[in-house]
């Protein structure tokens, strides 16, 4: 597929905004929200991260996201870039549902409750792609 | 009993917000939904008589980009929760428009990549290629865009004074959806674009 180059701009504009707000909210954090606040918060049973958390947390995703960008350009043995790449979005999802979606912070019954559904999915899966045919290969 | 960060006073049995236990219930829900159409393009990408075939049509680092785009909105998400958390409305509402304006700029990249895929030959009805892939990247596109609506719906509110600093959980909820849709996301770009059959 073939793209005109000016419609890469458009994600990058967009990411550009990101980074300028990301910049801009380095200097916008009021004073009480200093690092006394954030140990205090992060002693409170089922508080939320602090914003910089979150931030190296993106930092970490975007890394990852990279990476398995790389390992699909290197020529790599095909079983172990399939478990490499399985292991990075492995990590991005936990990431992404512990941090960002506070599992990590909140009531385990809220995990156990997710839990449910994404093991039915993987279940899915492996049925699917143990008994008719389906493969990653 | 302390409460989670979010929740509010309720009496209800487990503690939490009824409404929070529903969001994630739906969540668990949506991992059945999309692991059946992620499943159905695995088991039929390879079986298609007719081209075109996947290895010809996808542009990586186009996806990449957008991909990058959708996680990097996870980001801004929640840190729009995490002013309202601390009272800050107007940085809110900037997270919450940034947010929309990522959401945005990855529906826009897939409309692209739709639009390229159909001029060259690939359609819903050519092959089971075609019939799976718009099928599972058109349903998470179609949340991606509830996902907007309701992000600037959340902005409206807060202009019209409807959203306070007492709706957190609003927010909250809001975001559980859209880190949601990213995490499908991750899923869909590793399974069914960067790992591709020999």
């Amino acid at each position: 597929m073939e793209n005109p180059e000016y419609l890469i701009g458009i994600p990058l504009v967009a990411l550009a905004l990101l980074g300028l707000l990301l910049a801009a909210s380095l200097f916008a954090v009021p004073a009480e929200e200093g690092a006394g606040a954030a140990v205090a918060r992060r002693r409170h049973p089922g508080a939320h991260p602090e914003p910089s958390e979150y931030v190296v947390i993106g930092l970490i995703l975007a890394m990852l996201t990279a990476v398995e960008v790389a390992l699909y350009y290197i020529e790599l043995n095909q079983k172990l870039l399939i478990a490499t790449l399985l292991v990075l979005s492995a990590a991005k999802f936990g990431f992404v549902v512990l941090w960002f979606m506070h599992l990590k912070f909140d009531s385990p019954l809220l995990a156990r409750l997710f839990a449910t559904g994404f093991v039915g999915a993987i279940a899915l899966f492996t049925v699917v792609i143990a008994t008719l045919g389906a493969s990653l290969i | 009993m302390q409460l989670p960060a979010g929740s509010h006073a309720l009496e209800t049995n487990t503690g939490l917000d009824n409404r929070k236990l529903l969001m994630w219930l739906f969540l668990a829900s949506e991992c059945l939904f999309f692991g059946s159409f992620i499943a159905a393009f695995l088991l039929y990408r390879d079986r298609n008589t007719v081209g075109p075939y996947p290895e010809d049509m996808y542009d990586i680092p186009f996806t990449s980009v957008s991909s990058f785009v959708l996680l990097m909105s996870s980001l801004t998400m929640v840190l729009a929760l995490a002013a309202i958390q601390r009272g800050d409305m107007r940085g809110m509402r900037v997270w919450l428009v940034a947010t929309a304006l990522l959401g945005l700029s990855f529906l826009a990249g897939q409309a692209f990549e739709f639009t390229e895929f159909y001029n060259e030959g690939l359609s819903l009805d050519q092959n089971l290629f075609g019939t799976t892939f718009f099928v599972l990247t058109g349903f998470h596109g179609a949340h991606v865009s509830v996902g907007v609506l309701i992000l600037l719906s959340l902005v409206d509110a807060s202009w019209r004074g409807k959203l306070t600093e007492d709706n957190s959980l609003t927010v909250e909820l809001a975001g559980l959806y859209w880190h949601f849709v990213d995490i499908v996301w991750i899923v869909i770009f590793t399974l069914i674009y960067l790992i591709q059959p020999q």
